[in-house]
């Protein structure tokens, strides 16, 4: 069509092969684009975002005067930047360019309906181009990027990611909760699939880190408090006191004076450790502490100085108090790794009430030459060494009762577990009760097959129950072996319950502390799990180790070292561009009532009354947009999603049958992102809803949800985080205060209230999303167009009787 | 997780063992070794002395008293004192107590 005040829009509309192709009739749409104001070029193609594709847009750009791009395509989640990228090389400002997501919100989500997909894709794209009639060119600005890092958590995983970082020529703070690094690897005696010793190839780079110049390691701390954004992270770290000095020479003279014992953490409660202790023998710093939970001094008077006495460098200090450390790091890399499942919850195993059925992590620290047993494999009730041994697979995983995901390290575990008994008592018989045995790694297999050979017998089929013989302790294991399908019962001398991992007790604190997504199983998400799959959706912090996911030392290893080179590409460019998503306030329609300045959660609202004005600090917006409803005299507006511009996305969307409509706004990290996982995942739900993103869903005005219901818009859904989980420090709060009050304000006029539906769905809620949708279509069938008709014109009555009175 | 089972090496651990001693009738009832037991030996005893106090009994699992002598030092009458007795081993009800004072969270037991 014509020109619209000299604005030339371009689409493009794409294929993306047979994923948007094979259900969206692309040429159709982009035969539709060409009708809509102020589209001066409309054309569909194979891959938008191939080279080929992308030169399309940079030659029209040049040739025919675009000054606006539209690409309907994929989630602007995944290629927003690579098609930001071709309009800045043609010389088009990148903040010109509007995405229409028909891949994930269209063409998977409505898989069986070509038409309804089309016609979406069609309202999708009309959508795209009103907005992007009112995009403006924005310039971000350049913040510093502080040349220092923090890892949080000193697993393997937070060894290798601090060391590269500080190889790397920065600073790096290692946080680690207890008294040592080493984390879960140091427990373990061998790793798979080469049967290394685990603590001698661990040891050496525990210790580099501590002799590292460029890593301050802070041992006994715990992150308290994270301010600020990318390249400026403000962080408050409590750091516990350790009651002993650096001169400790471990010498181990204080053990044998302290009255106070406590089962040892290190060696999974097999041994007894007293009130002052080391970890193990290779800790890094390789200094005593005292644990003040179980220390007779631990109300504030010395009442025993037993330990003190008997040491002969007095290095003990009671005095010590707990320090907060203020740290500014520019990147920070998560590693907080996991704990193991406890088997207690599955009475039917018998553990902790049978003492022969073990987990597989005590059997490590059992047959480990520096456990609680000098390496003798022993059952603890007589200390006899067992001649049937039996592993149980995927106790805690894979199972609706516990986690439902693999773990997958217990299987490569056990095998190798087998062969070390093997080794040591090759008379030994030892039974692996299993569902799958998944070896998928390189060298796996090898060791799978190994241990077939060797004679150790795996039996498909976990035990239903297990009984013990009071008098000898041995277990009886009864189950079925389902590929004979024969009921079994085998009497064991001992049970290994090849338990499952899960995320770190401490996990959801740090997710909260830096505003992490969690999937489902609570360990944290990526921010894309193909391409961005150590970054997370908080710039500059990255994650490492079996915190994103179960994983093995290696791949533990590999990760952190990719964290950790992202980490310095940041680092090393020293700048990094902030989104020109701002808020502004117009001084002219300022009346200085400062409500904007209380919502705001990032206190970058300053002013006063006295002083006439308020106005934004613009490096320290985050650009939620929370103020921007809150202003009553039209005074604020959020760049980059502005009134004018989601104004036209709401009329593009209702534009024909509102009254058939779900007109959904969601906040681009959880829900936007939770519906672009519906479309991942191929969740299917009805195709009426059309979706409008905002940052957060704090930015939406009670007047666009106002002005979706006098178009006669059929439902209207608020979706944002989940509480607490908001990105923006709890900014959806205003979400809910504002939903809850248009809510009342339906109450009074007698409109039906469930039209307008409050959802929080997170990054990982695909299926909740959907769930979500269904519902509000089965509400929306009950409504008659009269009912939707008279709703709109008493909000119009009520909004021209408010807009006279003003 | 929670640790349950008596540790394989618990005999080898012995620990030191105090008897407390009372001097009953010279209390004046202050209260400052119950207060002030870092191992909850003490309590307020429902008897009077002839002052009319109530002097601090030994609770009866004092199992626990390891004679690090707080009592005696800090009792201002002299009225209480504690004696090394014989070494004891490490039972699987010391275990226990341990892991449910851990799990509980008992007031005395966190941090200062």
């Amino acid at each position: 069509m014509a020109d619209l005040n000299g604005i030339r829009i371009g689409v493009y509309v794409c294929h993306c092969g047979k994923n948007i192709g094979g259900t969206v009739r692309c040429d159709e749409v982009a035969e539709y684009a060409r009708q809509l104001p102020g589209v001066a070029l409309a054309t569909d193609s194979l891959y938008t975002c191939s080279e080929p594709g992308q030169e399309q847009i940079k030659h029209d750009i040049r040739e025919h005067q675009l000054n606006r791009v539209v690409v309907a395509s994929c989630t602007p989640r995944l290629h927003e930047p690579t098609f930001r990228a071709a309009c800045e090389s043609a010389g088009l400002n990148p903040y010109l360019l509007e995405m229409a997501n028909i891949r994930e919100h269209c063409s998977w989500v409505h898989l069986h309906d070509k038409d309804a997909a089309t016609e979406k894709a069609k309202d999708l794209v009309a959508m795209a181009v009103g907005r992007a009639a009112k995009l403006m060119p924005q310039f971000e600005v350049t913040v510093p990027v502080a040349r220092k890092a923090m890892v949080i958590g000193g697993g393997v995983a937070g060894i290798q990611a601090a060391l590269d970082m500080a190889d790397a020529g920065y600073q790096v703070y290692l946080v680690e909760r207890t008294g040592s690094i080493g984390g879960r690897m140091a427990q373990i005696d061998k790793t798979f699939p080469t049967m290394d010793c685990s603590i001698c190839i661990l040891a050496p780079k525990m210790s580099e880190v501590g002799r590292h110049p460029n890593i301050e390691l802070l041992t006994l701390s715990e992150v308290q408090e994270v301010q600020g954004h990318i390249g400026n992270f403000k962080v408050k770290v409590l750091k516990k006191a350790r009651y002993v000095t650096k001169e400790c020479t471990a010498c181990g003279d204080c053990i044998k004076a302290s009255p106070q014992h406590a089962p040892d953490e290190f060696n999974a409660g097999l041994s007894i450790r007293r009130a002052i202790y080391i970890p193990f023998a290779q800790a890094v710093p390789s200094t005593f502490l005292v644990d003040m939970d179980r220390c007779l001094n631990n109300s504030g008077i010395v009442a025993c100085d037993r330990c003190f006495q008997a040491c002969s460098h007095k290095c003990i200090d009671f005095a010590a108090n707990d320090e907060v450390l203020d740290l500014d790091v520019g990147t920070i890399v998560v590693a907080t790794g996991v704990d193991v499942y406890d088997p207690t919850a599955l009475t039917e195993l018998g553990y902790g009430k049978f003492p022969n059925v073990i987990t597989t992590l005590e059997f490590e620290r059992l047959i480990n030459a520096g456990g609680p047993s000098g390496g003798e494999l022993i059952r603890p009730s007589d200390r006899r060494r067992p001649q049937r041994v039996a592993f149980l697979q995927c106790i805690g995983s894979r199972s609706k009762r516990s986690n439902p995901y693999c773990s997958n390290v217990c299987c490569m575990n056990t095998v190798k577990d087998a062969l070390l008994i093997k080794e040591h008592w090759p008379d030994t018989e030892i039974y692996v009760f299993y569902i799958d045995i998944r070896a998928f790694g390189k060298g796996f297999e090898d060791l799978f097959q190994r241990a077939r050979r060797e004679g150790v017998t795996f039996v498909r089929g976990i035990p239903g129950e297990i009984i013990e013989d009071i008098k000898t302790g041995d277990l009886t294991l009864l189950g079925e072996n389902t590929l004979l399908g024969k009921h079994y019962r085998h009497r064991m001398d001992m049970v290994i319950l090849s338990v499952g991992i899960k995320p770190h007790k401490d996990a959801d604190k740090i997710q909260r502390l830096l505003n992490l997504a969690t999937d489902t199983d609570g360990f944290y998400m990526e921010a894309h799990p193909k391409l961005r799959p150590v970054d997370t959706t908080t710039g500059g912090v990255f994650l490492a180790g079996a915190a994103e996911g179960p994983k093995d030392i290696k791949d533990s290893v590999t990760q952190a070292s990719a964290a950790a080179s992202r980490a310095n590409i940041l680092m090393s460019r020293g700048e990094v561009k902030i989104p020109a998503i701002t808020s502004r306030i117009d001084p002219k329609k300022c009346t200085a009532c400062g409500l904007c300045a209380r919502v705001c959660p990032y206190h970058a609202i300053e002013g006063s009354k006295e002083q006439g004005f308020y106005r934004v600090i613009e490096a320290a917006c985050q650009g939620c947009g929370a103020c921007v409803p809150e202003c009553r005299f039209g005074a604020l507006d959020q760049t980059h999603f502005t009134e004018d511009q989601i104004v036209s996305q709401i009329n593009a969307a209702l534009a024909s049958d509102p009254h058939d409509k779900i007109l959904a706004f969601a906040c681009n990290w959880c829900s936007y992102a939770g519906a672009d996982f519906a479309g991942v995942s191929r969740i299917q739900y009805p195709h009426n809803v059309r979706i409008i993103r905002t940052m957060c869903s704090a930015r939406v005005s009670p007047s666009w949800i106002e002005k979706a219901f006098i178009m006669g818009a059929g439902a209207v859904l608020v979706s944002g985080c989940h509480p607490a989980d908001c990105h923006y420090n709890n900014a959806n709060q205003n979400t809910a205060r504002r939903v809850e009050r248009f809510w009342k304000r339906m109450e009074k006029q007698g409109i039906n209230k469930d039209r307008l539906r409050l959802a929080w769905v997170s990054a990982a809620e695909g299926a909740q999303f959907a769930k979500v949708i269904k519902e509000m279509e089965a509400g929306l069938k009950k409504l008659t167009s009269q009912q939707i008709q008279e709703a709109a014109e008493k909000l119009q009555k009520s909004l021209t009787k408010k807009s006279e009175a003003t | 997780m929670k640790f349950w089972r008596l540790p394989l090496d618990a005999e080898a651990h012995t620990i030191p063992h105090g008897k407390v001693n009372i001097i009953w009738n010279r209390c004046k009832g202050c209260g400052f070794c119950i207060e002030f037991c870092p191992n909850s030996c003490l309590k307020e005893s429902k008897h009077f002395n002839a002052k009319g106090y109530h002097p601090p009994e030994v609770v009866l699992q004092a199992e626990d008293c390891v004679e690090c002598g707080l009592c005696s030092l800090i009792c201002p009458e002299f009225a209480i004192f504690t004696e090394l007795k014989e070494a004891k081993e490490i039972t699987e009800e010391d275990i226990q107590k341990v892991t449910i004072r851990y799990s509980r969270k008992d007031k005395r037991y966190q941090k200062r």
